[in-house]
């Protein structure tokens, strides 16, 4: 499996100790798309960043292409997210100083085989807005910026926590489908959070967590367009 | 009010930056404070001294005796005095120049001890006496005669007890010697100098005037005629103590805006974070008044105490500073400071009222917002400022384009930056700088190899030829016409052998001695080239000549014009082979009465080390200061930019970036404007240093050429750029601090 999550626990000390992750087993194929449905507080987003290795879990295991990546070092950590994972963030987390283009380059200056900007450009459809500031887009068009950003590096693994959660339906739809012509384009293996079980439908692979572990995993045999999904 | 258990968590939380404005306030009021009260009260000493003690207004001396002296102080409204003068060697070098007492003008001043009550009782000045180690009761041997020391003492025709009215400093081992008239009969060849003060305090140079023109129509010929305006051992003290005095402006103001700017935008950024709150605050019912009192607290609070302290532990360093001044530098009696309540007030409420109005003015606009505006959190959001939007950077490769791009973030930040720096070098430069000049002007005098030893001069005017061995010469003091502030002696001098030592042009050849030649500095500060025209002042008689000038001399060494000796003497019409004084490579044995001076040319420049000392002093504390202010703004500043860049910062870790290529985007893209800063300090310190020169020149006639050696700005520029480094690499820490949590919990936009 391209992405395998064995045992995960993970816990917060806040004076009182807050038992998040409680043993989580998930898989995720090469060039699927996984939806991983929950509760708000439920630990989505604490799974996604031990996934991303923005986090470290206390017990468990995480492989990503064979990458045992709950072994890995700090300094290793970077290499690992620098080299192949692709962040989209609820609230986009645009540097507001930088145009469009430059938002995207960001990640393009570090990455060693990155995809043409002008092809990402075109492909999350903002050609005509790449010398605009954040600030003077829209929701769904600085979400847009967050996913090209995310891919011009060509990640092994995108990681999108809540990518409509900030948006209104149309947006949203028109996010979605980004990201689903992405993956059908790049192949990309993507692992969306989401509370809104509609987004489900464009999933190859559903995860339902709940208290700390998956309760239940579906796999779709047919995926619905995410231009069809309904709110 | 509960708000404001939240002000000391603010400062701790910013501990670092507070400390770093209070630093820069203290230094900004201490400076105002030190050298305030170090002038005003060195002034008031200078005063009460030259008043109470009835300072000379004009000294004199004359071929002959002036018989009726109260019939001359009627016709002039003078008091005027006579003292006779003598110097004798002692032992080890060292010379005291006895003065006997007057009691007219010029009274002498007893620091410590008594007056010579006794025959052979001797006061001593309190440069020679500290120096050499002298105690009340010893005796020093004069000539034959046994001298006991009964005490210190203050002159006020010897403030600056200079030995040669041109020298820049006493000679090493040179003092004054205070002894009853009674006791100077004992030396024959004492030469006899007129003082006169007037009554009238109002329009002494007038006076002045009128008493020479009495005396020149008695037929009395002068020999000498010094006016105290032009008397380096009055003035020169005057030059000091103006000079510090407008040292206590610039240097707490630049402290004072520099703080200004920081503060106003460090309140204003919480202002703005907060605006929420805020605005919470008044739908809740809170007064406009109350947080405006909230938000103005902290940087009052820092700027009193701070204003406070730095004005408070000013004040004890004013009494030894004027000590150590007054004993060895300009001898005036000491008694107390007088501490000034305004200035004290002033250095404590100063910074609180700067600083007190540029929070004000910034905090005003955002808090004269409703509540429902400020709410809503719009004004949060970052704005993209002019010079962001405007900037095209498309040509710029990605890492430059970011780093520009976070420098313009913050346009108060970046003048702050700017001119932070731009102080610093400032500071550091004009050290370097004043110590350079003079470094230049008496090492170009220490290195001059003089083709003679001595230099005797003549009471009287000599003609013939002289003794084989020497040249002759002839000289007037003279100044150039309508500048009178600008002394320099018009010299004559034979043509038939070397000068005193050898002059050359600009390009390195050797200047004729047919022609008329001045030296650079004169020229310079006369604005005369080659060819120009040039009006001379005999300063004695007010006669003026014309000359052109031929050549000038490249020198540092003092301000001077040549011509031949018999061109001179036709000028100011007296017989071609006239001369008034001598070189001589060996010593030659004249009687006394002929000698008005004789001057060891080697041994002038003896004294320089002694004057480096204080120099070098000044140029490091100037440096540490510097250095100091520098840490304390680049500090600031990358504080500021790490601060300002969190949300950036936590992202660029998530995304993977190594905290090395963190680092060098957020922070080393200031380095341009560390360099912007630094350059553009150089102009400026060249533009204050002329105005302090032109100022020195005016007081003192002392002209300092202006070298900024390129080594001593490469120096200063390293040691600012390794100040800045080492600022960067501290806030490494502060970079590594900085969560990827941030950047994953909330929406920065
Ligand atoms: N840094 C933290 N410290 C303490 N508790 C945390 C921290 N981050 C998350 N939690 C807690 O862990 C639980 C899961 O959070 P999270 O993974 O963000 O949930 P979700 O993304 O599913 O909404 C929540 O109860 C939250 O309060
Ligand atoms: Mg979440």
């Amino acid at each position: 499996m391209f992405l395998s999550v064995a045992n995960l626990t993970k816990s917060y000390q806040t004076g009182i100790t807050t038992k998040v992750l409680k043993g989580l087993n998930m898989e995720l194929g090469k060039g699927q798309i996984g939806v991983m449905l929950g509760p708000s507080g439920s630990g989505k987003s604490t799974l996604m960043n031990i996934i991303g290795g923005v986090d470290k879990a206390d017990s468990g295991t995480v492989e990503v292409a064979d990458v045992c990546v709950t072994d890995l070092n700090d300094n290793q950590l970077v290499e690992y997210r620098r080299g192949k994972v692709g962040f989209v963030f609820q609230f986009y987390n645009l540097i507001p100083n930088l145009t469009v283009a430059e938002n995207i380059e960001v990640i393009s200056n570090i990455s060693k085989n990155p995809l043409p900007l002008d092809e990402i450009l075109e492909a999350v459809g903002l050609t005509d807005k790449k010398n605009r500031f954040p600030r003077e887009l829209s929701g769904g068009e600085q979400q847009r910026v967050s996913i090209a950003r995310a891919i011009i590096k060509n990640p092994l693994l995108l990681l999108c926590d809540e990518p409509t959660g900030a948006l209104d339906s149309n947006s949203s739809r028109g996010v979605l489908t980004l990201i689903q012509n992405i993956n059908i384009q790049f192949g990309t293996t993507t692992l969306m959070i989401t509370h809104n079980s509609a987004i489900a439908d464009m999933a190859h692979t559903v995860y339902k967590l709940r208290d700390g572990k998956v309760a239940e995993t579906a796999h779709n045999t047919e995926l619905i367009p995410a231009e069809r999904i309904e709110w | 009010m509960v708000l404001r258990k939240r002000i000391r968590r603010i400062l701790l939380e910013n501990k670092g930056r507070y400390i770093g404005i209070f630093i820069l306030i203290f230094i900004g009021s201490f400076s105002f404070i030190a050298f305030k009260g170090f002038s005003g009260n060195y002034e008031r000493l200078i005063n009460e001294f030259a008043q109470k003690n009835m300072q000379e207004d004009v000294s004199f001396t004359g071929y002959e005796q002036i018989e009726d002296i109260s019939s001359l102080e009627q016709e002039t409204g003078a008091i005027i005095d006579t003292h006779k003068y003598y110097d004798v060697p002692l032992h080890h070098e060292r010379e005291l120049r006895l003065i006997s007492i007057s009691h007219k003008v010029n009274i002498p001043s007893v620091i410590t001890g008594r007056m010579p009550k006794y025959p052979r009782e001797i006061l001593l000045s309190p440069n020679f006496y500290d120096t050499y180690g002298y105690e009340i009761g010893d005796t020093i041997k004069i000539n034959d005669d046994m001298f006991e020391v009964v005490g210190t003492v203050a002159l006020p025709n010897y403030v600056f007890p200079l030995k040669y009215i041109n020298d820049v400093i006493p000679p090493p081992g040179f003092g004054l010697g205070v002894i009853a008239t009674d006791d100077m009969d004992v030396f024959p060849d004492a030469v006899t100098v007129y003082t006169a003060r007037f009554t009238d305090r109002d329009n002494v140079k007038a006076q002045v005037t009128g008493l020479y023109n009495s005396i020149t129509q008695k037929g009395l010929m002068l020999s000498e005629w010094m006016d105290a305006s032009a008397n380096k051992r009055i003035r020169m003290a005057w030059a000091t103590i103006s000079g510090s005095k407008a040292m206590s402006v610039p240097v707490p103001t630049a402290m004072f805006l520099l703080c200004c700017l920081i503060v106003g935008l460090m309140i204003w950024r919480m202002v703005r974070s907060e605006s929420i709150i805020i605005g919470t605050l008044y739908a809740q019912g809170y007064r406009r008044k109350e947080l405006l009192q909230h938000y103005l607290s902290i940087p009052l609070m820092v700027s009193f105490i701070a204003g406070l302290a730095g004005s408070l532990l000013a004040l004890p360093t004013i009494y030894p500073t004027i000590k150590l001044m007054v004993t060895l530098y300009y001898i005036v009696p000491f008694d107390k400071v007088v501490h000034s309540l305004t200035d004290i007030v002033l250095g404590a409420l100063m910074p609180v009222i700067f600083l007190g109005l540029a929070s004000w003015a910034v905090i005003r606009k955002e808090l004269a917002k409703s509540p429902a505006e400020l709410m809503k959190g719009d004004i949060q959001k970052a704005k993209v400022n002019v010079l962001e939007r405007t900037l095209k950077l498309d040509y710029l490769s990605f890492n430059n384009k970011f780093k520009v791009r976070e420098q313009l973030r913050s346009i108060p930040r970046l003048i702050f930056l700017l001119f932070g720096v731009m102080a610093a070098s400032f500071m550091m430069l004009i050290g370097f700088t004043i110590n350079n000049s003079m470094t230049t002007v008496f090492s170009s005098e220490a290195n001059t190899s003089f083709n003679y030893s001595w230099e005797y001069s003549f009471k009287e005017a000599k003609q013939g030829t002289p003794v084989s061995g020497t040249i002759p010469f002839n000289a007037i003091r003279s100044h150039p016409e309508g500048r009178e502030s600008i002394e320099f002696y018009l010299t004559g001098i034979s043509t038939d052998a070397p000068y005193v030592y050898d002059l050359v042009d600009g390009k390195g050849n050797e200047l004729s001695k047919e022609q008329v030649n001045i030296s650079y500095l004169l020229a310079k500060r006369l604005n005369l080239s080659i060819g120009d025209r040039i009006t001379v002042v005999n300063k004695l008689d007010g006669k003026s000549y014309y000359l052109v000038i031929d050549g000038i001399a490249q020198t540092y060494a003092g301000q001077f014009i040549y011509m031949p000796l018999s061109d001179f003497n036709e000028l100011i019409g007296m017989p071609t082979d006239s001369y008034k004084g001598v070189f001589s490579k060996a010593t030659i044995e004249y009687s006394p009465e002929e000698l008005s001076g004789i001057k060891d040319l080697k041994n002038m420049v003896n004294s320089m080390d002694e004057l480096m000392m204080p120099m070098m002093m000044v140029v490091v504390s100037l440096t540490i200061i510097a250095s100091i202010i520098g840490v304390i703004i680049i500090y600031l500043v990358t504080s500021l930019t790490i601060e300002e860049s969190r949300g950036s910062i936590s992202l660029l870790k998530v995304f993977g970036y190594r905290s090395k290529e963190i680092k060098r985007l957020i922070l080393s893209g200031s380095s341009p404007f560390v360099i912007a800063g630094f350059i553009l300090g150089i102009p400026v310190m060249l533009i204050s240093a002329t105005a302090l020169y032109r100022y020195l020149g005016e007081m003192i006639n002392l002209a300092l050429p202006m070298i900024l050696n390129p080594l001593h700005a490469v120096i200063s520029f390293t040691l600012l750029y390794a100040v800045y480094e080492f600022t960067k690499l501290s806030c490494g820490r502060k970079l590594a601090a900085i969560p990827m949590s941030d950047a994953l919990k909330a929406g920065m936009e």
